[in-house]
Formats: C-alpha cells, sequence, structure tokens
C-alpha cells in the first residue's frame, strides 16, 4: 500500500465510522453547548457516522476548543498522546483559530502552538451546521469552499467588467 | 414511557437533511464579513483595523489583511464603515489549509 | 466612619469609607442584615479593599460598597466574620500579595501551582505574593479510611474542562473540591486599558452562556461610573435579551438534568426545545447565543419583535410539554428528590444567588432592585426543600415567566439606541440576573475614559462554592453530574 493509498483507506473508513473526543482548553462554554446540540435531535451526528467517546484511546478524531490556556497544555497533550493513530485534530472556534486571545502570558492564543491541527473551523460559535461541515471536511466527504470564497464584492460590477 | 413515546410520533422527525440539503436556519446565523473595495479608503482600512476586537484585521501596505479564522462576526466593523463591509452569508469556512482563511482584500489608492 | 448602616436605598449604590482598623466591627455589624455579594481589591501601590454587600430585602433591594484602603500588607481575617469572603480572601492574595492578618493558610484559586512567585509567574493586577499559598484541605477521615482521587480537568465529552478532587469512602462522597485554574484567562487583567466598549467584546465572553448579563452588568457599571442614562426602550430590549438568555438557559438545564439522569427522550426533548429557542435568538437579535446585543450606553440593535411573538409561543410550547412529562416521569423524579440538599442556611452563609438560592429559600433576585426595567412586577419562584428538584421547579417557573416578561416588554416597546459616554473618571457598580443569579461588574474609568480596575463576578463565581456542600449532603458519586446540572454554572464564569 501506498501512502496515498493509506490515506485513503483511513478517510474511507473515518468517513463511515469516526470516533470524536472533545478537549475544551479555555473556552468559554458556547462552544461546548453547539457541539452538544451535534448529538440532539434537530443534528443527530450519529446518522453520518459520527460518534462521541469519552475515551481518547478510542478516539479518532479530537475535536478541541478554546485558545489553550499555558495552564491546561499538558493536559491537552497528554489527551492527543493518548489518542492512538492515525487520528485527526480539528480545532474549532475564533478562540482556537487564533482569534479573541492574542499570544500572551496566560493563553498560547491557537492551538496549533501545542497540538498539530489538521482542519480549522472558524466561528464564534460554530453553529452546529458549520461543525457538520468541518467534521465532512475532516473525513474527506465534503469539499472545502473558503479557499475559492474572496470576501470581496465589488460595488460596481458594470464598471469593472467594461473597464474603467 | 408510554407518554414519551406517543408525543415523540406526534411530533414527527426534527432533523436536519444537512449536508445533503441546505438549512434554512443557516440564513439567520452570523458570518464573517466581506468587503467593498472600492468602498475601503486607505483611512476606513486604518480604522476597521483599529476596531476589530479579535486581531482579524491588520493593514499591510495596499491590502488590508483579513483573518476570517480570527473572525468572531461581532459586527463592529460593519457598524463602522457600512459601505464598505456588508455580510458574507457563508458559513460553511472550514478548512485543511489554515492559510486560506487569510485573505487580502485590496484598498483603494488615495490621491496624495 | 466607623459605623455603616446595614440599610440601603432603594435602586442605588452607597459607599462607605472604612478605616482599616474597622473593618472587623462594621462587617460584623452589616453581615446579618445583608448579603455580602463581593470583595476585591485594586490599585497598584496602594491597594483598596472594597466590599459589596446587597440587600435582598424586596422594596428595599440595593447595594452598598465600603471601601478600605490599606497601608500595610494585611487585613482583618474577613472570612472568619462572613464566610461568603473565603475564595475572595484566597483571590486577592495571589493577585494583590495581601492576605488577612491571621495567615491562616489559603487555597490556590486563580493561578495554577507553577505560575510560581515572581518571575516568571503570571501577571497579577497588583503585588504579586511573596510566598505561594499554604493550601486549606479540610481534614477527612471516615472511620479512619478515605480514598482520594483527582476527576478531570478533561471529563466527560462536550462538558468543559474542570479538575475535581474527590474524597470518598467508597461510594458516598466525602468531600469535594474544585480547581478551576486550567480555564483562568485573567479577563479582568486584559481589560485594563480598553473602552467599555472594547471591554463588552470579552465581557460577554467570560461565560458565554451569560453573554447578555454579564455584558448589561459591566455597561451599566461604565454607565453609573459616568452618569449616563440609557434610554428606557434600550433597557427593555437589554431585559427581553436576557429573559431570552434565560429561557434557553433553563432548557439546557432541563436537558443537561435528563442526561445525567439517563433519561434519554426527556434529553431529546428539552433539546429540541432549546434548539428552537436557539433558532428564535438568531432570529429576534442576530445570534443564537445573544452576542453582540449589549453596547455601552445602550444596544446596538433592537429585536425583531413579529419575530418573538410568531416563534416564542411555539418554542416555549416544546418546553412546557418537555417539562410536563418529565414533572409525570417517577423514575426521573426519584432521582431529583433529596437530592443535592442546600439548607437556607447554607446558601446564606455562603451567600449563594440564583435559582440555587432560591430552591433553598432564599429570594434573592437582582431584577427586583428597583430603577431597572423590571419595575415590581417580576414575580421571583422559590422553593423549600433545596434539592435537585426544588431547583428544577424553580427554573421551570423563571421560564414561564421570562416569556411574560417578554411579551409585556415588547408591548411597552423596544428600540435600538446607545447614550454616549463621556469620557470621564469616575467608578460605579452594575448588575443584572443572569439565567445562573447576580452577575456583578465594577469599574473604575480614568481620565480619559478607559477601564483602569474592571470587577466581573458572574454568579458561577459566587456559586461553585456551594457545589462542595451540595455534593457532600449524602450523596454517591452518580449524583455529582445531577447535581451540576441542577446548579447549571460554568468553569469558565469562575476561573475567568
Amino acid at each position: 500500500m501506498t501512502v496515498e493509498e493509506l490515506r485513503e483507506s483511513i478517510a474511507r473508513q473515518f468517513g463511515r465510522s469516526l470516533h470524536i473526543r472533545t478537549l475544551d482548553t479555555g473556552s468559554c462554554a458556547v462552544c461546548e453547548q453547539e457541539i452538544r446540540l451535534l448529538a440532539a435531535p434537530h443534528y443527530d451526528l450519529n446518522r453520518l457516522g459520527f460518534f462521541f467517546t469519552p475515551a481518547p484511546r478510542h478516539a479518532d478524531l479530537l475535536l478541541v476548543t478554546g485558545p489553550m490556556i499555558r495552564a491546561f497544555a499538558v493536559a491537552a497533550r497528554k489527551t492527543y498522546d493518548a489518542m492512538p493513530g492515525p487520528k485527526i485534530v480539528v480545532a474549532t472556534g475564533a478562540c482556537a483559530l487564533g482569534g479573541v486571545y492574542p499570544v500572551d502570558p496566560f493563553t498560547h492564543g491557537a492551538v496549533d502552538a501545542v497540538l498539530p491541527v489538521d482542519v480549522w473551523i472558524p466561528g464564534c460559535p460554530p453553529s452546529p451546521l458549520a461543525l457538520l461541515h468541518g467534521l465532512g471536511v475532516a473525513v474527506g466527504r465534503l469539499a472545502e469552499k473558503v479557499r475559492d470564497l474572496p470576501f470581496t464584492e465589488d460595488l460596481y460590477p458594470e464598471r469593472t467588467r467594461g473597464g474603467s | 414511557m408510554t407518554l414519551w413515546f406517543i408525543r415523540g410520533l406526534r411530533r414527527g422527525v426534527v432533523t436536519t437533511r444537512y449536508p445533503a440539503r441546505p438549512d434554512a436556519s443557516a440564513a439567520s446565523l452570523p458570518t464573517p464579513p466581506s468587503f467593498r473595495p472600492q468602498a475601503l479608503t486607505s483611512q476606513t482600512a486604518d480604522r476597521l483595523a483599529l476596531i476589530c476586537p479579535s486581531g482579524a484585521l491588520h493593514r499591510d501596505r495596499r491590502v488590508l489583511v483579513y483573518d476570517v479564522g480570527r473572525c468572531t462576526a461581532c459586527g463592529r466593523c460593519a457598524a463602522e464603515a457600512p459601505d464598505a463591509v456588508i455580510r458574507s452569508g457563508e458559513f460553511e469556512l472550514a478548512t485543511t489549509d489554515r492559510s486560506v482563511l487569510i485573505k487580502k482584500i485590496p484598498v483603494r489608492g488615495e490621491a496624495l | 466612619m466607623t459605623a455603616v448602616e446595614p440599610k440601603t436605598v432603594p435602586g442605588e449604590v452607597t459607599t462607605f469609607q472604612v478605616a482599616s482598623p474597622h473593618l472587623e466591627a462594621v462587617v460584623r455589624d452589616l453581615a446579618p442584615a445583608l448579603r455580602l455579594a463581593d470583595m476585591f481589591a485594586s490599585g497598584g501601590d496602594a491597594t483598596t479593599l472594597r466590599l459589596v454587600w446587597a440587600n435582598d430585602t424586596v422594596g428595599q433591594a440595593g447595594y452598598v460598597i465600603t471601601e478600605t484602603p490599606l497601608e500595610t500588607g494585611v487585613y482583618p481575617a474577613l472570612s472568619d466574620v462572613a464566610p461568603a469572603a473565603f475564595v475572595e480572601e484566597c483571590e486577592i492574595y495571589e493577585q494583590f500579595g495581601i492576605r488577612p492578618a491571621t495567615g491562616k493558610p489559603l487555597n490556590r484559586v486563580m493561578l495554577p501551582p507553577h505560575a510560581g512567585p515572581p518571575p516568571p509567574g503570571l501577571p497579577t493586577l497588583g503585588h504579586k505574593p511573596e510566598t505561594e499559598p499554604e493550601e486549606a484541605r479540610a481534614q477527612h477521615t471516615v472511620g479512619g479510611h478515605a480514598f482520594e482521587f483527582p476527576f478531570g480537568p478533561v471529563r466527560q465529552v462536550g462538558v468543559e474542562s474542570l479538575y475535581y478532587g474527590l474524597v470518598t469512602s467508597g461510594e458516598e462522597v466525602v468531600d469535594l473540591y474544585l480547581f478551576t485554574w486550567h480555564k483562568h484567562r485573567g479577563l479582568e487583567w486584559r481589560l485594563r486599558g480598553k473602552t467599555p466598549q472594547q471591554a463588552l467584546f470579552f465581557a460577554e465572553r467570560t461565560e458565554g452562556l451569560s453573554a447578555v448579563a454579564l455584558g448589561w452588568a459591566l455597561a451599566a457599571a461604565a454607565e453609573a461610573a459616568t452618569g449616563t442614562w440609557v434610554p428606557e426602550a434600550a433597557e427593555r430590549t437589554r431585559a427581553v435579551a436576557l429573559e431570552l438568555e434565560r429561557l434557553y438557559n433553563h432548557a439546557a438545564a432541563m436537558a443537561a438534568l435528563c442526561q445525567s439522569t439517563g433519561l434519554t427522550v426527556g434529553q431529546s426533548a428539552a433539546e429540541i426545545a432549546l434548539e428552537r429557542l436557539l433558532r428564535l435568538n438568531a432570529q429576534a437579535f442576530g445570534h443564537r447565543y445573544l452576542f453582540g446585543v449589549v453596547a455601552a450606553g445602550g444596544v446596538s440593535r433592537a429585536p425583531d419583535a413579529d419575530a418573538i411573538r410568531k416563534i416564542l409561543p411555539d418554542a416555549y410550547g416544546e418546553f412546557e410539554r418537555a417539562a410536563d412529562a418529565l414533572l409525570g416521569t417517577n423514575s426521573f423524579l426519584d432521582r431529583l428528590e433529596a437530592t443535592g440538599v442546600l439548607t437556607a442556611g447554607q446558601a446564606k452563609v455562603l451567600g449563594l444567588v440564583g435559582p440555587v438560592a432560591r430552591a433553598s429559600g432564599l429570594a434573592a433576585d437582582a431584577r427586583q432592585v428597583p430603577g431597572g426595567p423590571y419595575g415590581n412586577e417580576t414575580a421571583i419562584a422559590t422553593g423549600t426543600a433545596g434539592d435537585v428538584l426544588a431547583r428544577f421547579t424553580v427554573m421551570l417557573a423563571e421560564a414561564a415567566e421570562s416569556v411574560r416578561l417578554i411579551g409585556r416588554f415588547l408591548d411597552e416597546g423596544t428600540a435600538e439606541g446607545v447614550a454616549e459616554l463621556p469620557r470621564t473618571s469616575g467608578a460605579g457598580l452594575g448588575w443584572a440576573e443572569s439565567p445562573r443569579g447576580e452577575a456583578l461588574a465594577w469599574v473604575e474609568l480614568g481620565d480619559d475614559g478607559r477601564i483602569t480596575r474592571a470587577r466581573l463576578r458572574p454568579a458561577s463565581a459566587r456559586n461553585w462554592r456551594g457545589f462542595d456542600d451540595a455534593c457532600r449532603s449524602q450523596n454517591v458519586f452518580t449524583d455529582i453530574p445531577i447535581i451540576e446540572a441542577s446548579f447549571w454554572l460554568t468553569v469558565a464564569g469562575m476561573a475567568r
């Protein structure tokens, strides 16, 4: 098996049955509420083959919130190390992506300062729909969109079209 | 327990079809902004960079560097410059490449 | 001034200067009649100790602040007189290096063990302490034997990180103590130098599930400090947002209670109500958790009143039906009854607030402080048993009242609007009744209108100290999540 084939095989397996362990590195508790709602009737992540598991040993994916408070980093590292490979780390929420809290004596500022992150999900908080999209991206079932979004809009599209 | 069973059956299914089908509730979610380069003067760009509480905007000469990952959709930039900042409506923002969340918005040149 | 009257002016905050030698006597006078709501220090070289006292009596509700400049690094041991002060004494030692005169052991509360004496250590609000706190831990033996083990900070899936030490004789909870410093983000340190409007961004995210309450408290503190009047319609907008916040939190607490007792159908029913309420928030105010509604001087947007009137009856109907079904499910009620009992005496001595206090019989509610948009018609729900079931029924009654209040405020008229805060120095106290209890904020502004000291006291910062007592009262391990759900606090609000 080549590396590519192995990657594809892993993505296929995870795409059908993925076990998720959550990790709070210092959030304000709202990201956790949205994550809990993934299992609620409106969103029901189980129908997509995703499951929550409390044991890192059984987990495939680590869903991390919070700005990685320095006092917590050891516990974060231990949780990550306790997960057997292959594993995916998803950082979710503006805090985890480097927003809200800068690098300072209290926080690392972003999860990827301490853990190797594979998928980033923006939002404050990311809604359950955004989380479902992010999990789909993480297992290769959904396409990424944000690369091609310019986040700009022309005020006068006719002008630029005709050339100014 | 029969009570719960009957009530559940009567209410029916509430589960979203997302991601197979779009979900209407997404329309009222807060989303990171989009910018209008023609309305984004140099002064406005500087004001916006100052007002963002999450460090998502900073000025780099001719562009406003916009980190969608850091944005909390708090709306302060839109309130400050409603001509230059509008709602994007995008909530499917997950990526495997952190750098694609950093957008460079061109700043309109100002005559000196 | 040597004598401070234990009386408040309704709706007002009265401040007294108390010289350090008289502080203990003043506390002894005030403690029986008033509730010690908060204690904190401020200042650089000269530290000032402030105690915030609340009068909860209906019709007289107001606040008293005593200010004591400290010349030396010690002050009288107030937690002997007012046990409600112990956690704050520990916090003040960590942040300012000053301690009660008796020199008794203090616990580590905000800063982790490896924060260490300076340097490197973590930044503090004042002078760092010279030595590490020697921890005060209760002696515990049960027939000579007890097993103590740590739990957390990484716990069940989807809950915040929290470390607790459990002491047990086997199954029964003999003692339980909490460490919350894993989530200390240094919010109060962070707010220095910010304008009130900038600070609101962080105040909302101190404890996101109480974003409106804490934002309102901080905004009100800045408004009091600058003598700014918020337009009435904007105040009612804040109240609508606060009641929506209360509603969804109580739905979430109901879901958590069902989860903790293993009643999955109940959990699903409560979660359906919760999701509908969150979607209502998004339609009414543009954010599922109501971030960004409160602004310094008013509100940034008016609610979509039509959306609320149309959607709230259905969403609350879901909540009501789930609650009614739960109140008819004996296997569920059996788990809640006589679990996690807190007596009125315990709640009073610890200065607890919110549904936790009200379910134990203490009728304290920040909404009844005169001068706000609530008037004096808000029904305050109380219980007597002080157990999980009492807390649950109090929350249900509060949810019904919230729906009624929202209707009333919408009828009276809501609007957006911000009164500009003058850029002046001053100090002020603000409050709001969050879903978990009274949230307080105090700010001191410099001449440039920026914050020199901000004090944030979410209800969680006060109520976690009651969790130990509630878990100890004849409970077993499996009761701990049930009690935690009935308190419905956040670790983020305690650790800040």
